[in-house]
């Protein structure tokens, strides 16, 4: 079974309300969703908070996922990624409407950093994304984790909005070259 | 291809990574719903790449609490809603919106199983191993549809021009071997479904069940023979343009006690195909 077939039976389990598809898919996404989330919302609780959040997104809305337009990873980390930048947002909002700056809390590092798959994976990509030419890597990184929009990205490397679509599409592109048969894809 | 086609292409990728403007992302939108194949693998590819683009996260590991946390959570949810399903079932309310529609909860499930079916589907295609199997169990269930042509009737049925049909796929509650395939004449309205290898577990039943408009109406319990073959003819199976899917659920000997609900494991689902 590929990481996929695996993936699309867990979502017809859960539909058929078999609980241990939903802890199968929380031991298999975890380890992804956790960092993804912490590294948008930089806050250990609101970062937890997202990934209960997902889940319960992922058990409810489990019949608008579309096969095809991507894996079942991909789409649920768009909805982690989604939930992560509005908890970011809203934060922002209520600080700017706070009278007094709060205290951030830091970001708190693993006591035990992953090991196994997911370490792996993430020292292949950081290095992939590396060779990436510095703007493509600049665009894709703060669309993703900042959730800017590709004007505001324009507004803020002060290029043509033309040139940061090319560029995402080229970044994207070149990633996936870079590192073609990963399972998680 | 054309310029305008690669400016598509290249909004799949500002989708993909969740950065376009809304005017582009609603443009790109109504593109995907004329039905792009190309479009919606180049979105396919990018975000394949947002995953890798995930992955880059620095590490960092959650509370161990966070597994329990969760999973409570969405147990809980759950539990909220088919309390509410059910309140809304019984209500005096309840028969409004019954006629208005289902409740929502076994809707969406249904609504939700079908589409996964497609999917399922979808991804067998691309697997040699998936296809060589469906294609044996499809030999079998045209062996059975051609013993039907005894009765010229129900003939007309499966060789209608128009006929659209539902290739059922065993959901991961159903055994692997289970076939079935409906087959319905949209217009006539008859609906032939023909079902291999279906020996129910002793003391259960195996029901059949069409999603209409997204709610589930039962087609009665499936009897098969000792060989575990069966046919369900359906004399009107109601308006062909609100049937979404064929499902078959394992019930209690008897069947589901509601025409309207299944009340166990949702074993076969198949979305109507054209």
């Amino acid at each position: 079974m590929t990481q996929q077939e695996r993936d699309l039976a867990c979502l017809l389990r859960l539909q058929a309300g078999d609980q241990r598809a939903l802890e199968e898919l929380y031991d298999r996404y975890s380890p992804l969703l956790y960092p993804l989330a912490l590294r948008i919302v930089q806050a250990s609780t609101e970062a937890e908070d997202v990934v209960q959040e997902t889940f319960i997104q992922i058990w409810r809305r489990t019949g608008t996922y579309d096969a095809l337009r991507g894996t079942v990873a991909a789409w649920i980390l768009t909805v982690a990624r989604t939930r992560a930048l509005d908890a970011y947002r809203a934060r922002a909002s209520r600080q700017r409407a706070a009278t007094r700056a709060h205290t951030e809390r830091p970001v708190e590092v693993a006591s035990s950093p992953p090991a196994g798959e997911h370490g792996l994976l993430r020292e292949r990509v950081r290095t992939a994304l590396g060779t990436l030419p510095e703007r493509e890597r600049e665009v894709l990184e703060t669309a993703y984790f900042e959730g800017l929009s590709q004007s505001e990205i324009a507004k803020r490397l002060n290029a043509p909005l033309g040139t940061v679509k090319s560029w995402t599409r080229q970044g994207l592109r070149r990633l996936r070259e870079i590192l073609p048969d990963e399972e998680w894809t | 291809m054309s310029g305008a086609h690669e400016e598509f292409i290249e909004l799949c990728a500002g989708h993909a990574l969740g950065s376009l403007d809304e005017a582009d992302r609603k443009r790109l939108e109504e593109h995907l719903a004329s039905g792009c194949a190309e479009c919606e693998g180049a979105l396919a590819e990018f975000s394949a790449s947002t995953v890798l683009l995930a992955a880059s996260a620095p590490p960092a590991s959650p509370s161990p609490r966070l597994r329990e946390r969760v999973l409570g959570a969405v147990h809980a949810d759950r539990a909220r809603e088919a309390t509410a399903r059910r309140r809304e079932e019984h209500g005096v309310a309840g028969a409004a919106a019954r006629r208005r529609g289902f409740p929502w909860g076994a809707v969406y499930g249904w609504a939700a199983a079908a589409c996964l079916a497609v999917a399922v589907l979808v991804f067998a295609r691309a697997t040699w191993r998936l296809r060589d199997e469906l294609a044996g169990g499809q030999q079998a269930l045209a062996a059975l549809e051609q013993r039907l042509l005894e009765s010229e009737r129900w003939a007309a049925v499966l060789s209608a021009p128009s006929a659209r049909v539902a290739s059922l796929a065993p959901t991961p509650e159903g055994n692997a071997d289970l076939r079935a395939r409906a087959t319905l004449d949209p217009a006539t309205r008859r609906a032939v479904v023909v079902f291999e290898n279906f020996q129910a577990p002793s003391g259960r039943d195996y029901e059949l069940w069409v999603i209409r408009g997204a709610a589930p109406a039962s087609l009665g319990v499936i009897e098969a023979d000792e060989n575990g073959r069966a046919v369900v003819r359906v004399e009107d199976v109601g308006d062909p343009a609100t049937i979404e899917a064929f499902a078959v659920s394992l019930e209690p000997s008897g069947g589901s006690p509601t025409p309207t609900a299944p009340t166990g494991p949702v074993v076969m689902v198949g979305a109507l195909g054209g």
